[in-house]
């Protein structure tokens, strides 16, 4: 009891413990979408990717016995799939689109194909969580912020370097100027194309890393639907976060408190069926994008200027 | 040495037939090394899929019936292309079509079976023209990007479903099975022939209709107008809000009622897979149309068989996901090759890049 108001102590604590475990997960990949787009490469294909890093990763992880051999392998896997995206968006100069659209297709059923055999598998491997001494005593804070999994701090570091090499050096430089005017960083002597391959791949080793998230640390385990349209989720957050890397970070954990709260409805007495609860990240997402546009609108676009746009040095 | 896309003078003749067949032969090839990977043998499969969607007129009419609903996503996403839209959300459209009709179904039960399939079939298109009307009109009125927004409502679309089935409409005769009820047996759509039901006329009509308003009527050439130019259309004083309007709406319409035919023609009851991935497959569809109304159908048939096929190999221990894979695998080796028709490949000399970082000297 607290100032006299009775409120479930530790079910609050819990909330906010998997907010922050959801949050990281959904920041992983929508950080590394923020990459690809700032390099001007819409993929759509996150939810693919993320499913393939799930998969991935659990079963890399159960062969060599070791959730970190696990982590690497989705971050491979994850970054191998996006390839495939910047073949056809970027190199062939496909719609990028269909391409992304495709991706996310073809990464869900052949992660669906791949974790046949695994579904329902015992995850004997997971990561087990941090331990940061007397600081994960503490009372309230300790649980919440000092006894994550190590994918947690990891998607924290994740973000600290990417703010930096985007905005602090040359080759972050680089990479905006092919997101926001092709030509001009061709004609600066830049490989346009090496540029967003880069960008895409470490988009979808991102990706892969936040799937991995959820197969080895949040629900360990390969089942199908594991990602349930959480990448989709992550492609939403971007525009949430007007492509910049600390404001998705704010999105993030009002996101994850959105994943969190529909399996504690009991434990806060709310009304309602938690299906109908199950409801609110995605009516969260359609919310926001509308009073984000509300009032964005006479303001210029946060977009990056040559997102989506192919660019073919032939045909400038 | 290094490759570099040219530009052909002109592309190369008959080039998207021949796009398709490459295409589609490079996808079985992609398929058939996963399949190896997989320890199952793909020649194995690949008959199997073939006998089991186009083996006699009997497995060719499963097929047929598998393509109507691809062909109505397909059309959903197609429609709303061809104004440059995504419409992402054929498959939520396609539940709550389904839904509706599933409630129709159950304040219908004493009625006649010609006007309840009738009632059902009609509503299910208002049920997807309802559940397009939110995402049509943010992006009409306030510009919020439609690709996210129908996609979430699919999301929320298999909740309800999973909502109305665990609570509301919990079948009450269910023996503790978490189910809808069953629906009325007059409610089932009559055949036409062996396994296909009369849903493939319905789905002719409406390709036709739809597909000649867009290619034939004024009202079809402001959307492509207004498709390839929005400041173009405004000028011409066609009104950009509510084309976008009617378009994503009647988008909802049809994949609504793709929802009622399967619900009809199909299912026994109500279930959260009713729409079966159909919106998404619906895309790959649309996008190997070229969106185009004509060329839906045909693919429709194509991807129809892929997943009958798919369903049939089950029987031999392989993973149905394979015909998820190869639809993917086919937009993908279609993509390429339609790149390859109106560019050719050529090795350039390392001039090019020397060129350029000679350049990159110049500018410091």
């Amino acid at each position: 009891m607290i100032l006299g108001l009775t409120f479930p102590e530790t079910a609050l604590i819990g909330l906010l413990f998997a907010a922050i475990q959801f949050g990281a997960m959904i920041y992983l990949a929508s950080l590394g979408e923020v990459v690809a787009e700032r390099a001007g490469v819409l993929n759509l294909g996150v939810e693919g990717m993320m499913s393939m890093g799930a998969i991935g990763g659990f079963v890399f992880a159960i062969e060599t016995g070791s959730p970190w051999l696990g982590l690497i392998a989705a971050a491979v896997i994850g970054g191998l799939v996006a390839l495939v995206h910047g073949l056809f968006a970027v190199v062939l100069g496909a719609n990028q689109v269909v391409s992304g659209l495709a991706l996310t297709i073809f990464g869900v059923g052949l992660s669906n194909f791949w974790g046949t055999d695994y579904e329902g598998v015992r995850p004997e491997v997971q990561f087990v969580d941090v331990d940061w001494g007397p600081l994960s005593d503490v009372a309230w804070i300790g649980r919440i912020f000092f006894q994550q999994s190590p994918l947690a701090y990891l998607a924290v570091v994740l973000g600290l370097v990417t703010w930096f090499v985007l905005n602090r050096t040359r080759g972050g430089l680089a990479l905006r100027a092919a997101g926001e005017s092709a030509a001009t960083a061709d004609a600066a002597g830049h490989s346009v194309v090496g540029l967003r391959l880069f960008a895409v791949v470490v988009g979808g080793a991102f990706a892969g890393i936040g799937g991995a998230y959820l197969s080895l640390s949040i629900s360990p385990g390969w089942t199908v639907g594991v990602v349930a349209g959480r990448g989709w989720i992550a492609v939403a957050l971007v525009i949430f976060g007007a492509w910049k890397v600390r404001r998705v970070a704010v999105g993030a954990f009002l996101f994850g408190l959105a994943m969190a709260l529909p399996n504690r409805t009991e434990s806060f007495d709310l009304p309602w069926d938690p299906i109908l609860w199950s409801m609110l990240p995605y009516v969260l997402t359609i919310a926001v994008m509308i009073a984000g546009a509300l009032v964005l609108r006479n303001r210029p676009p946060a977009a990056p200027a040559a997102l989506g746009l192919p660019f073919r040095r032939e045909e400038r | 040495m290094r490759p570099v896309l040219v530009r052909r003078e002109a592309p190369v003749r008959g080039g998207q037939p021949l796009a398709f067949a490459v295409g589609l032969l490079v996808a079985l090839l992609f398929g058939s090394v996963l399949l190896l990977v997989a320890g199952d043998s793909p020649m194995e499969v690949y008959r199997r899929m073939l006998s089991a969607s186009f083996g006699d007129m009997e497995a060719f009419s499963v097929t047929l019936n598998r393509a109507i609903p691809l062909a109505l996503a397909g059309l959903a996403v197609a429609i709303a292309a061809t104004m440059g839209l995504w419409n992402i959300g054929a498959e939520g459209q396609i539940l709550f079509g389904a839904t509706t009709a599933a409630g129709i179904a159950q304040i219908g039960e004493g009625w006649s079976g010609p006007v309840l399939i009738i009632a059902m079939i009609v509503g299910a298109s208002i049920g997807g023209a309802v559940w397009a009307l939110g995402p049509a009109a943010a992006k009409a009125y306030v510009g919020v990007n439609e690709i996210i927004t129908t996609l979430m409502l699919n999301e929320i679309a298999i909740r309800l479903v999973r909502y109305l089935i665990n609570g509301p409409w919990k079948d009450p005769e269910g023996f503790g099975f978490v189910q809808a009820p069953a629906l009325p047996g007059q409610s089932l759509l009559p055949d036409l022939f062996q396994r296909t039901h009369i849903g493939l006329l319905i789905a002719i009509g409406v390709l036709a209709v739809v597909g000649l308003m867009v290619s034939r009527s004024s009202w079809g050439y402001e959307l492509r107008v207004a498709g390839s130019s929005g400041a173009t259309a405004t000028y011409a004083g066609i009104s950009l809000k509510r084309k976008i309007l009617t378009v994503l709406v009647l988008a909802g319409a049809v994949a609504g009622l793709a929802g009622g035919i399967e619900l009809t023609g199909n299912a026994t009851r109500l279930t959260e897979t009713i729409s079966n991935y159909y919106g998404y497959s619906g895309i790959i569809v649309a996008a190997l149309a070229l969106m185009r109304p004509s060329g839906v159908a045909a693919v429709a048939v194509l991807f129809g068989a892929v997943q009958v096929g798919g369903q049939s190999i089950k029987a031999i221990g392989v993973s149905d996901a394979v015909s998820t894979v190869l639809q993917a695998l086919i937009l993908f080796g279609v993509i390429a090759a339609g790149v390859l028709i109106v560019y050719r490949v050529e090795l350039a000399e390392a001039a090019a890049r020397g060129a350029r970082s000679e350049r990159r000297v110049r500018s410091r």
